[in-house]
């Protein structure tokens, strides 16, 4: 599915202006990252996509769904087909890997055996076969990210949204997240990241956005980290 | 299916979590809905024992001598608070005293020519409509006398109306209270899940899928009590038919039968109702404002 913005603007109360009048176009298929300082409206940008946020003004738009005119019934069935790998992953502590991949499924009113595979396939996937018999408390950070990653895609998203997806993550752990997301991407899946990580945004190099106190400051093909002023 | 599996196993979890709580909830639903079942039966004797009576009772309109009492049917046919009406002759009403004296009957052929008038007996649908009946009645210059049970009959038509009333707002009463505490009881359970609930709003459960555990739970909750409410009122009601039987034979009240079978299911259904509108509620309302987009 693509995603288009027109002229979003996103005030919080009293007066924070976290977005402002951004335009943005991302096609089917593609990889975006998204950059910018803390506060520069990252986090917001993806909760408006995944609609817990609405615009203060502007229109945004995912396939053929307006999220200004979307509906609470409609809204449940939007956000099946788009994955989300929160920030502090908001797993479920009491649950284990597999029942934490698993609920997602189960949500949807899948028959539990389709459940039970394709709950194996992801956690196969994201590489905790072993672990998935262990809750969210005994894992690492890493392994906690990739549980977030598998809960995300268990459903096969048309769209993923991952914000700070390796935040706190050591390099190589980071680098095995990347791998993961770009093979999402691989599948047709358009994915949007916001990170921080400038090795990895450099190292697989990907259409980047950033955003500077809720602007858009920069829309680069295979931009580099830092502005290298060859636009 | 899997929703409705889900949607049991998640109910079983529920009610397991705070097991506590739970109990707790279903012992005062229990209880309120007791108190509740019990000033029904109460109130339903009453009725039951007043129609009894009323059926019974009986309003004598007596003629003056030679006064035929055409004009006084003509009268109460009219009045559509009258059931029935049956005017008896001199001969008809000798009979009967001679019937009522038994081995003194003899006695009456001493008077001679009789000296009964025209009487008119009228039973009425409802006590409350003798009163104003017999007020009309009195006015009819033919009328000698009008015989009722005046006392008896204010008296059970305000002991009716008092306990409609009474059982009227115990009833009141006890549904608020269930209700509340049943509420109350799937809020907790909610905010315990409340994560958990966030969580599956954002991956796209729909609010149904989510609701239908908290509303088993609180169905279950509302059943229980009054099937528990049900079995104390059955052993307690046995217990005081019993004791009525024995006590009082005379008084007529509800014995076993379609009757309180009828009850207990109305009972059942109220709990299961209550607790299935409250956890609704209770759900519903956490799950409007959890999907609110900010």
């Amino acid at each position: 599915m693509d995603i288009r913005l027109a002229g979003v603007t996103k005030v919080f109360e009293p007066d924070i202006v976290a977005l402002e009048d951004v335009y943005l176009s991302i096609d089917q298929g593609e990889f975006v990252y998204l950059v910018g300082t803390t506060g520069s409206g990252k986090t917001t940008l993806l909760r408006l996509i995944s609609r817990e946020y609405l615009p203060t003004r502007g229109q945004i738009t995912v396939g053929d769904v307006n999220l200004r005119k979307i509906g609470r019934n409609r809204l449940s069935f939007y956000r099946r087909d788009v994955g989300v790998v929160f920030q502090d992953y908001k797993l479920l502590p009491n649950l284990t890997v597999f029942e934490n991949v698993a609920f997602v499924l189960e949500a949807m009113g899948i028959p539990s055996r389709i459940v039970q595979n394709r709950a194996n396939e992801v956690i196969d996937q994201v590489g905790l076969w072993r672990r998935r018999f262990l809750k969210p408390p005994q894992l690492s950070g890493g392994e906690q990210q990739r549980v977030a990653i598998a809960r995300a895609m268990a459903n096969s998203p048309s769209v993923f949204l991952a914000d700070e997806p390796t935040g706190n993550l050591d390099v190589r752990t980071s680098e095995e997240i990347m791998r993961l997301l770009l093979s999402i991407n691989a599948a047709g899946t358009t994915v949007l990241v916001a990170t921080h990580d400038q090795y990895l945004v450099d190292a697989y190099r990907q259409r980047l956005v950033e955003l500077h106190n809720g602007r858009l400051k920069r829309d680069e093909k295979r931009g580099r980290y830092f502005f290298d002023g060859e636009l | 299916m899997a929703s409705f599996k889900y949607a049991l196993r998640d109910t079983a979890r529920l009610i397991f979590r705070h097991w506590g709580l739970s109990v707790l909830t279903l012992i005062t639903a229990a209880s309120v809905l007791y108190i509740l079942g019990f000033t029904a039966l109460f109130s339903l004797n009453v009725r039951h024992v007043v129609s009894r009576i009323e059926g019974g009772l009986v309003v004598q309109v007596y003629m003056k001598k030679d006064e035929k009492p055409g004009v006084v049917l003509e009268a109460v046919k009219e009045n559509p608070t009258v059931r029935s009406v049956r005017a008896i002759s001199p001969e008809e009403a000798l009979d009967r005293l001679r019937a009522k004296l038994g081995n003194q009957a003899r006695a009456v052929t001493l008077i001679g020519e009789n000296p009964l008038p025209w009487s008119v007996e009228i039973q009425v649908h409802r006590v409350e409509h003798i009163t104003p009946l017999v007020r009309d009645l009195v006015v009819f210059p033919a009328v000698e006398e009008v015989i009722y049970s005046g006392r008896l009959v204010e008296r059970l038509s305000a002991i009716s109306r008092a306990s409609s009333t009474v059982s009227g707002g115990i009833l009141i009463m006890a549904v608020v209270i269930s209700a509340m505490v049943i509420f109350n009881t799937i809020r907790i359970a909610i905010y315990s899940r409340k994560e958990e609930i966030e969580v599956m709003l954002l991956i796209g459960a729909t609010r149904t899928y989510i609701s239908l555990p908290f509303v088993f739970q609180g169905m279950f909750l509302g059943a229980g009590g009054a099937l528990l409410a049900a079995a104390g009122l059955w052993g307690t009601y046995s217990s005081a038919v019993n004791a009525v039987r024995s006590a009082l034979a005379f008084l007529d009240i509800i014995e076993g039968g379609h009757i309180l079978y009828r009850f207990f299911l109305l009972l059942f259904a109220t709990g299961a109702t209550m607790g299935w509108m409250c956890s609704w509620l209770a759900v519903n309302r956490f799950t409007s404002r959890a999907m609110r987009p900010r």
